[in-house]
């Protein structure tokens, strides 16, 4: 029993180190956070623009020293974040509805970051290039059109050998900004679709669809199963090598989807709070289902206890990804932003506030 | 005919025969599985265990490269400081219902606990995050240790009891019966008597949470750089194989086998700790 008696000891005392070590560890560590939690941004959002706030985060880290965590949950959830105050900034592609917006607990401002293209893609023997117009694509996401070589498909593109084949359907399960933009482009090109289905950051899809979370599920499903089809950001598409459509445009061009004819979309005029859509937009050669992909955040930062190191902090990224960071668009396929949206932009980022007090002077 | 070769005796033995080939084919079934998936774990992870992996945090989205170093200490911080709260809580609890079997609270306790065990963990996630995230303001490894922690309570309550109610109860009261107190009985006598099941359930609660996602996406929440501490959202190995697993990047699907071996040999090495120190503590009566 003795015996027994000093291994149990042994444990407890395993067991209490492991507890002290671990409190002190944390203890420790936050003393020195309390001067580094200021350094340390959480986001959370869009994974229509996971790809580019990685890359511009990790950028900006290596310069600013600023730890950002964000976390691609989707923008519906980045939203719900934001509201609960969980995170610093949200981060989405479909701009507050004035409904989210009188939800939320405290003014929120948006400003675009930077343009991105929704993309057709699919997975077919041999990934033909395929061309819709606006009409095949609600047919098939409608599931009107539900074989490969339905003869609509087939009209559009002639001399391409199309598959006796179901067409898999791939939509996204979660809140997301990259179906706010499908769907609104969906609903300004079809009647039927606007008022059957409706645009929104989750919808009532037909049945038997498959649900993707994230534009990395939905890609995810497209490169794996034949047969598919999904919309996803361009990037995805590219950095994969998957195959995707061009859409007619309201123009009557047949347009790839390109950083060029996504930026092309965005040329007009941008209204002070940033909140447009630039879907079927009447440009010659623009891509149809292009959109700017914002960040929000509250307009007075002094919250939740936030030191105004942190809030400042905040905005200078934020600043940063509208200029510097710009230049890592390109490179990553997304558009950067025009300069009428950049003026828009730093004038809603200086309109943030510390105590009423704008933060950049 | 022999006196003992009675009417129907061979049709008996074929019988038994057939039922035993039967339970061993089950029984060997049943392996195949476990070693189809350990095979088929190992093929496809060991080539992305690499040094990058243990000692790395994540790239940009569709960068090459990059390891799970940071969800894996991530993964050791929610899971211990799960196991602190579970574990003495979980144990007085299972003392206590081996000590009052019978009684009208024990038996409540005893559903309420069956009940606890079939709440779906996403379930749990979600109430931490209502009680415990919004409340404090912020993701944290705290919160989703706090998640795991009851869902890692059920085993250890009835291992704990189980493994008590198999001590003789001689031993309890010669112990009372010399003057010890009913604290020194259950911490020298009971506890230890019944180590090596206690620790049983304990290592089967750890390798029960050590692999759950659903309570850790709104609590632990999820975190790219290396953290030490246990009030900032961390990332766990769960959620980054999740994640990595429907993700398209090839390189991401790789890190997500990689990080499904490291779960699985870790749980294995847990189990195989446990059959040690089982036999090692076992007492006999």
């Amino acid at each position: 029993m003795k015996h027994s008696i000093f291994k149990n000891l042994a444990l407890a005392g395993v067991l209490a180190i492991g507890l002290s070590s671990c409190s002190s560890g944390g203890n420790s560590s936050d003393q020195n956070a309390n001067a580094d939690a200021d350094k340390q941004l959480l986001g959370a959002g869009s994974t229509f623009g996971n790809p580019i706030y990685t890359k511009m985060f990790s950028e900006y880290g290596k310069t600013s020293g600023i730890q950002t965590n964000y976390q691609s949950i989707g923008s519906g959830g980045g939203i719900k974040q934001l509201m609960n105050k969980l995170v610093d900034f949200g981060a989405s592609d479909a701009f507050l509805s004035d409904d989210d917006n009188s939800k939320c607990p405290a003014p929120v401002v948006e400003f675009p970051t930077c343009l991105g293209a929704v993309v057709l893609s699919y997975n077919l023997p041999g990934n033909p290039e395929l061309k819709f117009t606006p009409e095949v694509v609600t047919g098939i996401f409608m599931k009107t059109i539900t074989k490969w070589n339905d003869k609509k498909i087939a009209a559009e593109n002639p001399g391409v050998s199309l598959p006796d084949m179901d067409i898999t359907v791939a939509h996204r399960s979660d809140g997301s900004g990259t179906t706010f933009i499908f769907t609104d482009y969906l609903s300004k090109v079809s009647d039927d679709w606007k008022t059957k289905i409706g645009t929104g950051k989750s919808v009532n899809w037909p049945d038997g669809e498959l649900g993707g979370k994230g534009n990395e599920g939905v890609a995810g499903i497209v490169k794996q199963t034949p047969g598919t089809i999904g919309y996803i950001e361009l990037t995805y598409a590219l950095q994969n090598s998957m195959v995707f459509a061009q859409v007619k445009n309201a123009a009557g061009n047949y347009v790839k989807p390109s950083i060029q004819s996504t930026s092309l979309c965005a040329n007009g005029d941008i209204p002070a709070d940033t909140r447009i859509s630039i879907t079927n937009a009447n440009v010659d050669q623009g891509y149809p289902i292009s959109s700017f992909t914002w960040i929000l955040l509250y307009k007075e930062q002094n919250y939740n206890n936030r030191s105004k190191d942190k809030a400042t902090n905040l905005v200078k990224e934020l600043w940063w990804m509208i200029h510097e960071g710009q230049a890592q668009a390109t490179p990553l396929n997304y558009a950067p932003l025009p300069p009428k949206a950049v003026a828009a932009a730093e004038g809603v980022l200086k309109s943030v506030t510390y105590d009423g007090q704008p933060i950049l002077q | 005919m022999t006196p003992f070769d009675i009417r129907g005796t061979k049709r008996r033995q074929i019988k038994d025969r057939i039922f035993s080939g039967f339970v061993w084919a089950l029984t060997f079934s049943c392996l195949i599985v476990v070693f189809i998936i350990l095979f088929y774990l190992f093929e496809k992870g060991i080539g992305s265990i690499n040094w990058a992996l243990f000692t790395k945090g994540p790239k940009p989205v569709g960068e090459f490269g990059g390891g799970i170093a940071n969800a894996i200490v991530g993964s050791l911080i929610v899971v211990v400081v799960a196991a602190i709260i579970a574990i003495p809580l979980g144990i007085s609890v299972g003392i206590y219902q081996a000590d009052n079997r019978g009684k009208r609270i024990a038996e409540r306790i005893a559903v309420a606990v069956d009940v606890l065990q079939g709440i779906p963990s996403i379930v749990i996630g979600i109430v931490i995050y209502v009680w415990i995230v919004k409340p404090f303001g912020g993701f944290s490894a705290i919160s989703g240790s706090i998640a795991l922690a009851i869902m890692m309570l059920p085993p250890v309550i009835k291992s704990t009891e189980e493994t008590l109610l198999l001590i003789p109860h001689t031993l309890k009261e010669a112990a009372l019966g010399l003057g010890a107190s009913y604290y020194h009985t259950v911490r020298k006598i009971l506890i230890p008597t019944g180590m090596g099941g206690i620790l049983g359930g304990c290592i089967i609660g750890v390798a029960r949470i050590a692999g759950e996602v659903a309570p850790l996406l709104f609590t632990a929440f999820g975190n790219p750089a290396m953290v030490f501490s246990i009030f900032k959202p961390v990332d766990t190995i769960p959620k980054v194989i999740f994640a990595y697993a429907s993700s398209p990047y090839e390189d991401w699907q790789r890190i997500a086998w990689g990080g499904s071996l490291i779960l699985v040999v870790f749980i294995i090495i847990l189990n195989t700790i446990i059959k040690l120190f089982e036999n090692k503590w076992k007492v006999q009566f």
